[in-house]
């Protein structure tokens, strides 16, 4: 049923759908509203769930371990400081091979306290083995989500949907929200592969010695691998129910394009309508979108991006010391090829600043006039400030 | 591509075995075992009974089990419940936590139980044996010589000279302590352990040699009847009596008159049954004591009670003389007084010079007894044979052997003594008839409980006290956080009013309730009552029961040596050892 | 001292706990009480390494081994997805150390008391961060050594009252036990699991390493602690109705600081205080209980 929903919204219609068993999170700006979307089907009854109110983002991370681990299915919301609070269970999320979903509102981390979109707080817990896909608008975040509970399943690794703040957590859209059997006929009710049971007794994530510790890595890193498969498959069923699916890169335009933008998120959507501006005006431009950032899909970036001669990667996040983050992963992807396109990176939008086509532009002409990448990332779009009082 | 793969199994930390295969035992550096221990009353008592054995198996009601194991070392529980100085309570290691426990009590109990259901003691004997021995005298040492030889396969015929056995049971000790019917039971007790008692015959230097070739041993329990003399001048037979003689006349059923005021020369046992027959038979007496009352031989108990039936006590007097004086006599007394202490502890008395007269109606002695016979005691000097603790066997020339025992060879003369010595004589004559005489001394030591020098039959026997270790139990080496204070019992009794009018027995009947809580206060030192604290207590699941009460064992594969099942057992009944000790 | 019956065991040889570990008796004691339906949540603690190294477990019922913060947390979990899968048999419990639930698992312990989270939360107190090599936690008594108050250092805080912290967010039940009165432990346990809504178990449990005492002393120094007023046996209902289980014969409490090594440094001054605190504490705990100083 077609329906204007902020992303939020659309997040929480997707786990109400996928008969989550239980809901934990802590309040954090920008993702209140899901919180208390589902919080109102809890207590309603449009949900059977247990909502546990938590008192800190760690703690519900921590709850939901627990209850994964005895064989619930699982989902919880955050963002920014609560997804740094809980890193270290992401960690352990992952290590204990437990297939929690959840929806992370990409928002700038503190200090300052800065509420609004970047990716940082999500990219910084690349390393942690959750599975991430940056969402661009908000049927794509309540089909993701949807498609999240099958795949984490699937390959018993945690997922994390991804969503700017605002700019997608509170944006309204038309959504088309699928009906609860056509949902019930993709995702099948939770079957624990395996589960905390007294008639089974057993210990779960117990001491490791270094004589089996890195077989259970190398078993995360397989499944990681395995994932890439996966989620061809989940998108290919999610197909067949809904008639939708998105892949983990939309390549727009790229057979030809000499220079192609690389961008994630709802920059996506500007990026797209420069593109039409520059085609129209005769650049051989294309866009490639990353969805699927964990497993990072090299392959099909390599197939994308081979025969241009140039991409603009856009990063609305930092690595202090090594530039954007994508910047870096497409570098990474293409290190090997022979004849590869150069890599130019560009930082803008932190902290929620609008990137505009204006913005977008720039990055293209840069992109274009440049011979060489100057270095890792050039930062866009920034004010002039003093240099003696630090103030604009 | 989208074949359902065959989900293969997730390598993650998830156990799936035991701890069981981690064998922490090799850690140990110390090592725990269940070792029984000697409790200190079972060390003290002359016939070494299994006291904490004794007051577990009471505790739990099984009171025939109780009994047997009574009468595994001694014959007589009933009359030494009624008349062993019990020094096992003296050194109860309960003594000085509230109070001892009343271990002579529960004996009493148990043998007056099992005599009112007409209990027959199921024991252990060994296969008849070739020889027959006889024993001189039917006293507890006479007794206590046949019960045991009986135990171990010997026939015995008991010679009397009194038409009634018991000897100085019967003859010496008054009925209000040990009355005529439970002595009658423990009698009959040791004829149907197979000893037949020959009453009315009496034994001469001359029928001792007929009697040394018929059987293979002859033992000598003749006691010692004869009173010591007084050393006064003056003596006038009619006025002093052997105390021993009387009280054979009053237990015979003739007792002589006593009216007035009969005098008893002496301070121990002996002297205070006198006076207070004397009392019971109407009249009034005094106890005339060369020392203090502190230095009397004749148990405290026995003295209190002496004094409130109306007996008098007068220390520091010594009896000089004695004359008529009309138709009583006057006894003339030195004060002594105290100056120092003798060898044994005792005030060294001497006379101060002063003299005292008393008016009396009588004068019994009891200032010490002698044997009868010469013939009663053991040879003086070497000759060959040996002298063990508390007998003494002869043997010359290959001869058959005579042994000696009872008041004439111990040195500390009483019931339970002459006990110890018949059952030492049993194992010696046993030992000597297997072995040789060198055997002898050997064997009995390998029987001592906690050091001797009490023998145990049951370890003579091999039974599983041999297993115990010697070590007697100490007060800091139990574990008193377990015990809760709690009463002795107290010995209901007649009322003094109801004790000088007959020769009924003066201490009642106690219950079995009141008898079971007491033997419960027993600490069982030394010995495991399955109370399950180390069970309890192992961190590492290392002590494991079986489906038996008594099956207890330490899985050594897990076990980490940390001592908590020694540390908590609240008596001493596991010890910690080194590792690699053997 | 018979256990009664309970002598199935629910925890197996071969762990690898200290000689004369006081953790691991309590466990021992307390998994009878509990049966089979139970789920452990242990976070960080010493219990982490006891129950055996990958791919060993010591206990005979699920684990779930957890990050140390989150006992309280992970336990409202579990607790949620057994209620969601129709489970109301099966008892969750948190089993955690000292350092787990006085410091840094304090505020998951208490936002789920807070919302009455339904389990029974066990904290088995060594008085230290001893799992990490004897460190202190704000569960460590006045006056002792740890390594991070050595010497002239020693700890000059007072141990942190948990049971106190937790009536006072009106918790249905909370108790004190010690591994050296096993029938009071059970019988807390046992009382514990018949209800419902948040439980607490204080648990003393002595440490032989790390308090320098021999290994055969872990019980009789619980008992002596108890004895002396030190550790107080106690059960709070609903935040107000005080029991208190125990009455002894107070004794001095030099004693049970002279046996252990790390009050050796302890001065006749230090002890008259300690008993002072010692007296103060007790005299609270009475009117508390209804029976005045």
């Amino acid at each position: 049923m077609m329906r204007v929903l902020e992303g939020s919204h659309a997040v929480a219609e997707a786990v109400r759908l996928a008969r989550v068993q239980v809901v934990s999170a802590y309040p954090i700006t920008p993702q209140t509203h899901i919180v208390e979307i589902l919080s109102d089907y809890c207590a309603a009854g449009g949900m059977d769930a247990r909502f546990l109110r938590v008192e800190s983002e760690h703690s519900c991370l921590a709850a939901l371990i627990g209850a994964q681990s005895a064989g619930a299915r699982t989902f919880t919301a955050t963002s920014s400081q609560g997804l740094a609070l809980m890193h270290e269970l992401l960690h352990w999320s992952a290590g204990a091979r437990l297939p929690i979903v959840m929806a992370e509102v990409n928002r700038a981390l503190g200090p300052g306290w800065n509420i609004w979109s970047d990716q940082t707080d999500s990219l910084a817990q690349r390393d942690t083995g959750w599975i991430q896909l940056y969402c661009e608008d908000g049927q794509e975040v309540l089909d993701t989500t949807l498609q999240a509970f099958r795949l984490a399943e699937r390959v018993n690794l945690p997922v994390m949907v991804v969503l700017d703040a605002f700019y997608l957590s509170h944006t309204h859209e038309p959504v088309d929200v699928p009906g609860q059997e056509a949902v019930d006929r993709f995702l099948p009710p939770y079957s624990p592969r395996f589960r905390l049971d007294t008639k089974e007794p057993f210990a779960l994530s117990p001491l490791v010695p270094p004589s089996a510790y890195m077989e259970m890595r190398r078993d995360i890193a397989r499944a990681m691998e395995e994932a890439r498969v996966r989620f061809r498959d989940v998108e290919a069923e999610f197909d067949a129910v809904f008639g939708r699916r998105y892949g983990p890169v939309e390549a727009v335009r790229c057979e030809d394009a000499e220079i192609i933008l690389v961008a994630s998120g709802t920059v996506t959507s500007t990026a797209r309508l420069l593109l039409e501006e520059l085609r129209s005006k005769g650049e051989k431009a294309g866009l490639l979108k990353i969805r699927m950032f964990r497993p990072f899909p090299a392959e099909d970036v390599r197939r994308a991006l081979g025969r241009a001669k140039k991409a603009a990667v856009i990063d609305r996040n930092v690595s202090f010391g090594a530039g954007g983050i994508f910047a870096q992963e497409i570098r990474a992807a293409l290190c090997n090829m022979p004849d590869r396109p150069q890599v130019f990176g560009f930082i803008a939008g932190l902290g929620g600043r609008d990137v505009t086509t204006a913005v977008l532009e720039d990055i293209y002409l840069q992109t274009k006039n440049g011979d060489v990448p100057p270095g890792e990332s050039v930062w866009v779009g920034l004010q002039e400030v003093s240099h003696a009082t630090g103030r604009a | 591509m989208t074949a359902e793969m065959i989900p293969r199994a997730l390598i993650m930390p998830r156990t799936h075995e035991t701890t069981e295969s981690n064998k922490t035992g090799s850690w140990r550096f110390l090592r725990p075992r269940y070792e029984n221990k000697t409790s200190p009353c079972s060390a003290a008592c002359p016939a070494g009974e299994d006291i904490a054995m004794i007051e577990m198996l009471a505790g739990r009601g099984l009171f025939k089990e109780a009994w047997e194991t009574i009468l595994l070392e001694n014959p007589l529980p009933g009359t030494c419940g009624r008349v062993c100085f019990h020094p096992c309570e003296g050194v109860c290691n309960r003594k000085d936590f509230d109070a001892s426990v009343a271990v002579h009590g529960v004996e009493r109990f148990l043998a007056d139980a099992a005599a009112r259901n007409d209990l027959k003691p199921v024991l252990e004997k060994l296969p008849r044996r070739p020889h027959r021995v006889a024993v001189v005298g039917s006293g507890p040492a006479g007794l206590s010589a046949a019960w045991f030889l009986g135990l171990l396969g010997y026939g015995c015929d008991v010679y009397e000279a009194l038409p009634e056995a018991g000897g100085v049971l019967r003859w010496g000790i008054p009925e209000y302590r040990l009355p005529s019917p439970v002595l009658n039971v423990e009698i009959a007790r040791i004829e149907s352990g197979g000893a037949r008692i020959l009453r009315g015959r009496p034994v001469t230097m001359e029928s001792l040699d007929g009697l040394r070739k018929d059987y293979s041993a002859v033992f000598l329990g003749c006691g010692l009847s004869r009173g010591a003399p007084l050393r006064m001048s003056g003596e006038a037979p009619d006025a002093v009596t052997d105390g021993l003689v009387f009280l054979r006349n009053v237990r015979g059923g003739q007792p002589p008159p006593c009216d007035g005021l009969s005098a008893v020369i002496g301070g121990g046992n002996t002297a205070v049954d006198i006076a207070r027959t004397v009392v019971r038979l109407g009249g009034k007496s005094a106890i005339l004591y060369r020392r203090r009352r502190e230095d009397m031989p004749a148990f405290q108990d026995e003295v209190s009670m002496a004094l409130e039936e109306g007996v008098e006590l007068h220390q520091l007097l010594a009896p000089e003389a004695i004359r008529p004086l009309g138709r009583r006599y006057g006894l003339v007394l030195k004060r002594m007084r105290v100056e120092g202490r003798d060898r044994d502890g005792r005030g060294r008395v001497v006379p101060t010079g002063e003299t005292t007269e008393m008016e009396v109606e009588r004068v019994f002695t009891a200032t010490g007894a002698e044997a009868a016979q010469p013939w009663h005691r053991p040879p003086s000097g070497r000759g060959s044979g040996i002298s063990l603790s508390h007998c003494v066997l002869v043997s010359e020339d290959g001869a058959n052997p005579l042994v000696y025992g009872g008041d004439p060879v111990n040195e500390t003369k009483n019931v339970t003594q002459a006990i110890a010595s018949g059952k030492q004589a049993a194992m010696a004559l046993d030992t000597f008839f297997h072995e040789g005489m060198e055997a002898v001394e050997a064997r009995l030591a390998e029987c001592r409980v906690g050091g001797g020098p009490a023998l145990s039959m049951e370890i003579y026997m091999g039974g599983p006290r041999r297993l115990r270790s010697s070590h007697v139990v100490q007060p800091g080496e139990i574990n008193t956080d377990y015990f809760r204070f709690g009463a002795r019992m107290t010995q209901p009794r007649l009322l003094v009013e109801e004790r000088i009018d007959s020769f009924d027995e003066i201490d009642l009947r106690v219950s079995a309730g009141t008898s079971i809580r007491e033997a419960e206060r027993c600490f069982n030192c030394g010995l495991c009552n399955q109370c399950d604290n180390c069970y309890v207590f192992c961190p590492d699941v290392a002590v494991r029961r079986g489906r038996d009460m008594n099956d207890r064992r330490i899985d050594y594969d897990y076990c980490k040596g940390c001592g908590l099942c020694a540390a908590e057992c609240p008596r001493n009944a596991v010890t910690l050892e080194k590792e690699d000790a053997p | 001292m018979q256990p009664d019956g309970r002598s199935r065991e629910w925890m197996c040889s071969g762990h690898v706990g200290c000689a004369g570990c006081g953790a691991a008796v309590a466990m021992r004691f307390f998994l009878k009480a509990m049966g089979e339906k139970t789920i452990l949540v242990v976070p960080a603690c010493c219990w982490s390494v006891i129950a055996g190294p990958y791919p060993q477990s010591a206990l005979k019922v699920p684990v779930i081994h957890a990050a140390f913060e989150t006992g309280g947390a992970t336990a409202s979990g579990v607790r949620a997805a057994l209620d969601m899968r129709g489970d109301t048999e099966t008892t969750v419990v948190t089993w955690a150390g000292d350092g787990g639930t006085f410091d840094i698992g304090f505020q998951a312990l208490s936002g789920a008391v807070e919302r009455n989270e339904n389990f029974i939360y066990v904290c088995y107190d060594n008085e230290a961060y001893m799992n990490t090599g004897i460190q202190r936690s704000s569960s460590t008594p006045y006056g002792a050594w740890t390594t991070t108050t050595p010497g002239r250092d020693w700890k000059k805080m007072r141990k942190k009252n948990i049971v106190e912290a937790l009536v006072a967010h009106r918790i249905p039940y909370a108790a004190t036990a010690s591994i050296a009165y096993p029938e009071d432990l059970i019988r807390k346990a046992e009382k514990a699991r018949s209800m419902k809504g948040s439980r607490f178990l204080h648990i003393f449990a002595s440490c032989p390493t790390g308090w320098r005492i021999p290994s055969e002393m872990s019980v009789k120094i619980a008992r002596m602690a108890v004895q002396t007023n030190i550790f107080p046996l106690y059960e709070v209902e609903d935040g107000v109705r005080y029991t208190i289980n125990y009455r002894p014969k107070e004794y001095l409490v030099r004693e049970y600081f002279r046996l252990q090594g790390r009050f050796r440094h302890l001065k006749e001054e230090d002890l008259d205080q300690i008993q002072g605190m010692v007296d103060e504490d007790w005299r609270l705990l009475l009117r508390k209980a209804g029976g005045g100083a």
